[in-house]
């Protein structure tokens, strides 16, 4: 994730919570754009997604001391970006301010086609990114969340199942299981 | 027609793509592939949406979000800073009221509490026997000199519970 930094989060980290503020900077720049596109996927909305990165890093900040080098910092922060992710799509389900488009199928009453079922009949062709991002959107959470730290943060199995406490089994299965989701969804989109 | 064998070899998709299937599974998988159509055009389809997830847009930060971010991180260490204050002047005042009000507690209980000794000279308390129910009594009584009338062991006392003439032993020391 850092092979071309020199020093490691890690060791950044451990540099801020001695009380280099410099540290902290450098950790920004390097999980900004990354913690964006993980929370975005969640909100589809940019300034939101913003600032709710704005407001990890402000936990970072101030819980510093309660990282500790037993886990990875990546996965340290994804939790904390996900947590706050997650409470905030609660809140906005309390407040029910979102948009017919933001609602997912669970909201509508679409019952995504089950993978398990007969798929004959369905034709498997190639997708377009802008499909892919819908169909996305409209995945079940835990089904969502498993296929963007996967294959669009491209994380490790072994990051994953740190993140979301799960094993590494049940990581593996449920990637498959996703993936085979939006495949499904994403036919369904298109007949 | 989709049967239990599909559904297995769909179940090891991830891994067959990853390549962290064992070499027996993998052959299995490659075989069913070449003679299932239906379930090659699902892997190949799978394949290109991976690659696609891999290649979707990264968004970026605007170009003001440090800015903003240190903004809120230096309105933080001043909002803990006044806090730390708050909490300390706060934590003294409370020590300071605690420690007025016992004061006045103590003051005011002295000036007022009717049995407080006001000196050993002229207070005594005394024990006897109520008369003709041998109950044991006891009574404080302000002694003076002219109570006095027989030897330094008896006293002779104007009290509701002790008889005129009887006498009563003293129970607590005085000077």
């Amino acid at each position: 994730m850092n092979e071309n930094n020199t020093v490691t989060d890690e060791q950044l980290i451990a540099n801020f919570q001695n009380g280099d503020e410099h540290a902290f900077v450098e950790l920004v720049d390097r999980y900004k754009d990354r913690l964006v596109n993980f929370v975005y996927r969640f909100l589809h909305d940019m300034t939101d997604a913003e600032d709710l990165v704005q407001e990890t890093f402000l936990k970072v900040y101030k819980n510093k001391h309660a990282y500790k080098e037993i886990a990875k910092f990546s996965t340290w922060i994804y939790t904390i970006a996900g947590n706050l992710a997650r409470s905030e799509l609660r809140k906005r389900k309390r407040r029910k301010t979102y948009t017919m488009s933001e609602l997912s199928f669970e909201d509508n009453e679409f019952t995504p086609v089950d993978t398990d079922k007969d798929t004959e009949g369905i034709v498997f062709n190639t997708y377009a990114g802008e499909e892919i991002m819908k169909a996305i959107r409209n995945l079940q959470e835990p089904f969502k969340t498993i296929i963007i730290l996967r294959d669009i943060q491209e994380l490790s199995y072994e990051d994953i199942s740190t993140i979301l406490d799960i094993p590494m089994g049940t990581v593996k299965s449920r990637v498959n299981r996703a993936r085979l989701k939006l495949q499904d969804t994403l036919s369904y989109l298109k007949e | 027609m989709q049967n239990n064998e599909c559904i297995y070899i769909c179940e090891q998709f991830t891994e067959y793509n990853d390549g962290s299937l064992s070499t027996e599974i993998k052959s299995k998988v490659d075989t069913h592939l070449a003679s299932c159509t239906p379930c090659a055009q699902r892997f190949h389809a799978l394949s290109d949406m991976i690659n696609k997830l891999h290649q979707l847009p990264a968004l970026k930060t605007t170009t003001d979000f440090n800015a903003n971010l240190m903004a809120q991180v230096e309105k933080l260490n001043n909002e803990s800073i006044w806090q730390k204050i708050y909490q300390s002047s706060y934590t003294r005042v409370a020590g300071y009221a605690i420690a007025a009000g016992l004061v006045v507690a103590i003051g005011i209980n002295m000036i007022i509490d009717p049995i407080a000794p006001r000196g050993p000279q002229n207070i005594q308390r005394f024990a006897g026997e109520e008369k003709g129910t041998g109950a044991p009594v006891e009574s404080i009584v302000e002694v003076t000199d002219s109570a006095f009338s027989g030897g330094a062991d008896s006293l002779q006392l104007e009290n509701p519970i002790i008889p005129k003439g009887e006498s009563m032993h003293l129970v607590s020391d005085s000077k």
